[in-house]
């Protein structure tokens, strides 16, 4: 049996391995192949060297704008959403009536789809702002908070969910040796609870970091009209297909180069993360 | 150091739907060493963590040292309790578990340090105090646990079946050592658990409980002599007490109980506690290790000799537990003999009525003192 693995095995992960190359390895080199290029379809494109990036920091109004206002939409995401599904998720595990009803509810927005749910929230806020005689595309602050409102709307609930298997994951005797040794709730919380549950707290941060990070849908419905407010991943989208005419295959290629910069960006903010969270953890 | 006392106490859940506890009154003295025993679902776990505020008391006083502690925060009872899964912080490391009540308590760092070290020497476990409880075994993580509360220099020690995860070797080596630190300690010990060997060889009192019911409180020694029910009676010694139906038969001024044809003198010192039982049927309880194999000679009249099949026997190194049928019941002997007996065989048993003791067959009471 093990003979026959080891000589067929190349035959079983082949289907495997030339979908991975198919979908993801070859777009994935011809990508960063591109981003080096103008171009107008992937077979005509014309070597520029590093001009696409020196072009991207240099001349690109948008890109260094989005990019900060990526950091700050994912800093205070991931403040926001975790914190807040942290706190609910310590309320819904305390054994209250009701608990099974709101946790549903809770988890709910999660299921409805990213451009939906920019487009109802689109018109809730606008709808709001427009007693003030303004929407959202005035003010791009407006447009900011509008997305961490509905990035937490969406986001709660599923990080809420890894949460309570978190903190039902905590032996109820670890806080009876802790109410016996004498810990007040605030200490039995950050001296107990957070540091055990810490597991649920490196996926979470990951989950928020990464999903604020790439966030596109919900920006494109939200406020996909305004500049100002464009976050990496739309300005990406922008960068390709807002403009037309001559000067197409540079922009394809400046759109390239934001996307692989935005790629490295991406991979290691969450290495980083991951180190930092997975060192917090309990090892067993 | 403290006495604590159950006044009527009630434990209920489900809002009083379910009630664990009906009425439980007892006390337990000043550093005195009381094991609650019984069966699963018999409430000794809740009435541990009543005396710890782990549970609400739902009904009754409460009392630790003469105060009434039924509405008194479990850090305030001044008590220290040791976990059946030891709920060390996986967290932190060995020292820093044990040190953790004391720095709540805002004690001196150097103070901390002494008691912690002083714990670790008595219990052996000082070479460990910088890992992690992960990184140690059960027998270590158990005395880690016990460490945790001897620094705290409670009142009362409360440990929740505490050896119950360990292997049998070392929870022999356990119960000596906590039946030592108690010695040493000299505090109020409240030990929980199913193993009547652990109650008997630890308890200086046992409270055997069934169903939220105390049925006994007494000593040790008290309990296997003469154990109040059939319950007790069943529950202390292993093997288990064998019970057969007989009936009380009196000839003249002498009782005798009579069972599966056998006739059986009962001791005058008994016979007057069964005397109203004439004719009545009664039933005999009988400790295995109470049954002999009897090898010829003269049987006084207070025995006799039953010959039975060996349903089973089992050697257990210088005994032989011989399982055999009394009527419908299956009964054991723990004999003591170097020969060995096969299963099938035919065996001579010497039943002694002096060490038989009696119980009502309708309440299960023990009848007298045997």
């Amino acid at each position: 049996m093990h003979k026959s693995l080891k000589k067929y095995f190349p035959v079983f992960i082949l289907p495997v391995v030339a979908a991975f190359a198919i979908a993801f390895a070859v777009p994935f080199l011809v990508g960063i192949y591109l981003s080096f290029t103008h171009f107008r379809t992937v077979d005509s494109s014309e070597w520029v060297g590093l001009a696409n990036y020196i072009r991207v920091f240099t001349q690109d109004e948008t890109f260094l704008n989005s990019l900060w206002l990526t950091v700050k939409f994912t800093a205070v995401s991931i403040i926001s959403v975790n914190v807040i599904a942290f706190s609910i998720a310590l309320l819904l595990t305390k054994g209250l009536k009701g608990t099974d009803f709101f946790r549903t509810v809770f988890f709910m927005p999660n299921l409805i789809g990213g451009i939906v749910l920019g487009h109802i929230w689109s018109l809730i806020i606008n709808g709001i702002l427009g007693i003030f005689g303004v929407d959202i595309t005035y003010n791009p602050s407006y447009g900011f908070w509008g997305l961490v409102v509905l990035m937490n709307w969406q986001m709660i609930g599923y990080m809420m969910i890894i949460y309570i298997a978190g903190l039902q994951n905590i032996p109820a005797h670890i806080h009876e040796a802790a109410a016996i040794d004498g810990a007040s709730s605030s200490r039995e919380l950050f001296g107990i609870t957070i540091p055990m549950v810490m597991p649920s707290i490196t996926i979470c941060t990951f989950l928020t970091l990464t999903n604020s990070f790439k966030l596109f849908d919900q920006n494109l419905a939200l406020n996909g009209k305004s500049a100002d407010t464009s976050l990496l991943a739309l300005d990406i989208y922008k960068t390709f297909y807002d403009h037309t005419g001559l000067r197409l295959a540079e922009w394809h290629g400046m759109g390239q180069a934001k996307a692989v910069i935005f790629f490295l960006l991406a991979a290691a903010i969450a290495f980083v993360q991951l180190r930092v969270t997975s060192r917090k953890e309990i090892k067993h | 150091m403290a006495s604590i006392k159950f006044k009527n106490v009630i434990k209920s859940f489900d809002d009083g739907k379910v009630t664990v506890i009906p009425d439980l009154s007892f006390e337990i003295k000043d550093k005195e060493f009381v094991v609650l025993v019984g069966p699963s679902g018999c409430g000794k776990s809740t009435t541990l963590r009543m005396i710890a505020g782990l549970e609400d008391v739902s009904g009754g006083e409460l009392y630790i040292d003469d105060k009434k502690v039924n509405n008194i925060a479990p850090k305030d009872r001044d008590i220290a309790m040791v976990f059946q899964s030891y709920a060390l912080y996986p967290h932190m490391s060995v020292y820093k578990n044990m040190a953790f009540a004391l720095k709540l308590r805002k004690m001196p760092k150097k103070e901390i340090d002494e008691k912690v070290r002083w714990a670790a020497s008595i219990l052996n476990i000082e070479p460990y105090l910088d890992r992690r409880p992960g990184a140690l075994s059960g027998g270590q993580r158990q005395r880690v646990a016990l460490g945790r509360a001897m620094v705290r220099n409670p009142k009362v020690f409360l440990l929740d079946e505490p050896l119950s995860n360990l292997d049998a070797k070392l929870r022999t080596e356990m119960r000596s050592q906590i039946t030592m630190l108690h010695k040493r300690l000299q505090t109020t010990f409240v030990y929980v658990t199913h193993d009547q060997t652990e109650a008997m060889t630890m308890a200086d009192r046992i409270a055997v409980m069934d169903k939220g019911v105390i049925r006994q409180y007494d000593t040790p020694q008290k309990l296997y002599s003469e154990p109040a029910d059939m319950f007790v009676a069943g529950f202390i010694g292993s093997p288990r007490m064998n019970f057969i139906d007989c009936t009380v038969i009196r000839k003249g001024k002498i009782f005798y109980v009579e069972f599966s044809g056998e006739m059986m003198r009962i001791p005058s010192a008994k016979a007057k506690n069964l005397a109203s039982y004439e004719n009545r049927r009664v039933i005999l309880g009988i400790r295995p290790e109470h049954i002999t194999e009897h090898t010829g000679g003269e049987i006084a009249e207070e025995n006799c000799v039953i010959t039975a099949k060996a349903e089973i026997a089992e050697m257990t190194g210088g005994e032989v537990n011989v399982y055999f049928d009394v009527g419908s019941r299956r009964c054991i002997a723990r004999i003591r003999t170097d020969r060995k007996i096969a299963s099938g065989e035919t065996v001579r048993l010497l039943f002694d009525c002096n060490t038989a003791h009696f119980f009502d067959k309708d309440t299960s009471k023990a009848i007298g003192t045997v």
